[in-house]
């Protein structure tokens, strides 16, 4: 039952398609039997006009693609053989003397805290007062009172 | 990918389809034009890098797009879907008839010529042309894109953006339902 009714709706389905593609051809009889002149030619027109756009989209882009190409050769030196050495040396030299001015700076500034840190220790060592007098809160107060 | 000669022949032998499907879809020859160029344009803009064969199919879509784009500036959309769920309703188009009888008139070519003799070739063609344009949209775009622009099931869903068997059943029912109202005008095919 099932496999006949498979087969009844492929041929079903079959006929369709025939019937569907002889009243195609139908539509495609009557654009040659009744040519519409005037619109065929504003389509032949429309055409043609696509077409320029499409040249000049095209050519447009591979103009733009050649342009970024050069750009993107002259600022990262790149493959470009042509390009003489010093001038790619010359190129990586900004970023290198960054570089090193930070660690110079960063080196400078962690010597100077050391040098300070090193001299409020002798200070402190070299006191009359032992550093643990700072601790006492009695003593705290006095030099309060002092300063006052 | 296409080259020049490859698109312009290309878009040469759609321009005349595409224009009619969508002056049926739109009745308006001039927005029907104004789609199809724009359509032609942004083909030949961006896609002439791809090769030939996926032509078609990418023109299909973009005409489509085009054509739904149109009717969202017309702000008709929404006349237009009211209009399509009343033809997704119109569902006994199939019914009784049945579709053997002018199925069985159409095998034979003999036929074909004395129906054309009949009545006219070129009345019958145009009696064709308006039951075609009297379709409900889903129908007529199911059935002029696998019928007309024999593109496959599954080419004409992804230019529909439906299933292939929502196409499969737009298909036969645009079928039985051309099928019957040329029967009750009296053209066999």
């Amino acid at each position: 039952m099932n496999r006949f009714s498979a087969e009844d709706a492929r041929r079903t389905e079959a006929l369709e398609a025939r019937l569907g593609l002889r009243l195609a051809a139908s539509l495609t009889a009557l654009e040659v039997a009744k040519p519409d002149r005037d619109v065929n030619e504003r389509l032949r027109f429309a055409r043609e006009q696509a077409l320029a756009r499409g040249r000049e989209a095209r050519r447009t882009a591979a103009a733009s693609s050649l342009h970024g190409a050069r750009g993107g050769t002259a600022v990262m030196s790149g493959p470009d053989t042509n390009t003489p050495w010093w001038l790619r040396v010359s190129s990586v030299l900004p970023l290198a003397l960054l570089l090193g001015g930070l660690i110079f700076i960063d080196h400078q500034y962690s010597r100077a805290q050391i040098e300070a840190a090193a001299e409020v220790d002798a200070a402190i060592l070299a006191d009359d007062l032992p550093p643990e007098a700072y601790r006492d809160a009695g003593f705290v107060e006095y030099l309060r009172s002092a300063r006052q | 990918m296409a080259t020049d000669k490859e698109l312009s022949d290309f878009l040469k032998s759609v321009e005349k389809r595409a224009f009619k499907r969508t002056a049926y879809t739109v009745r308006d020859e001039e927005a029907a034009l104004d789609i199809v160029q724009d359509s032609m344009i942004r083909v030949a803009e961006k896609y002439a890098e791809r090769p030939a064969e996926e032509l078609p199919l990418i023109f299909q879509r973009i005409l489509s797009n085009a054509t739904m784009d149109w009717f969202r500036r017309q702000k008709v959309r929404n006349a237009v879907l009211v209009n399509l769920s009343e033809f997704e309703g119109a569902d006994d188009d199939g019914g009784d008839f049945n579709l053997l009888e002018l199925l069985d008139t159409s095998t034979t070519g003999t036929a074909t010529e004395s129906a054309a003799d009949s009545v006219g070739r070129l009345q019958v063609l145009e009696i064709i042309d308006g039951e075609v344009a009297r379709l409900p949209g889903r129908q007529r775009e199911a059935f002029l894109l696998r019928y007309w622009e024999e593109l496959d099931v599954a080419e004409t869903a992804a230019v529909m953006g439906c299933s292939e068997g929502s196409v499969k059943t737009h298909c036969s029912r645009a079928v039985h339902s051309l099928a019957k109202a040329l029967r009750a005008k009296g053209v066999s095919l």
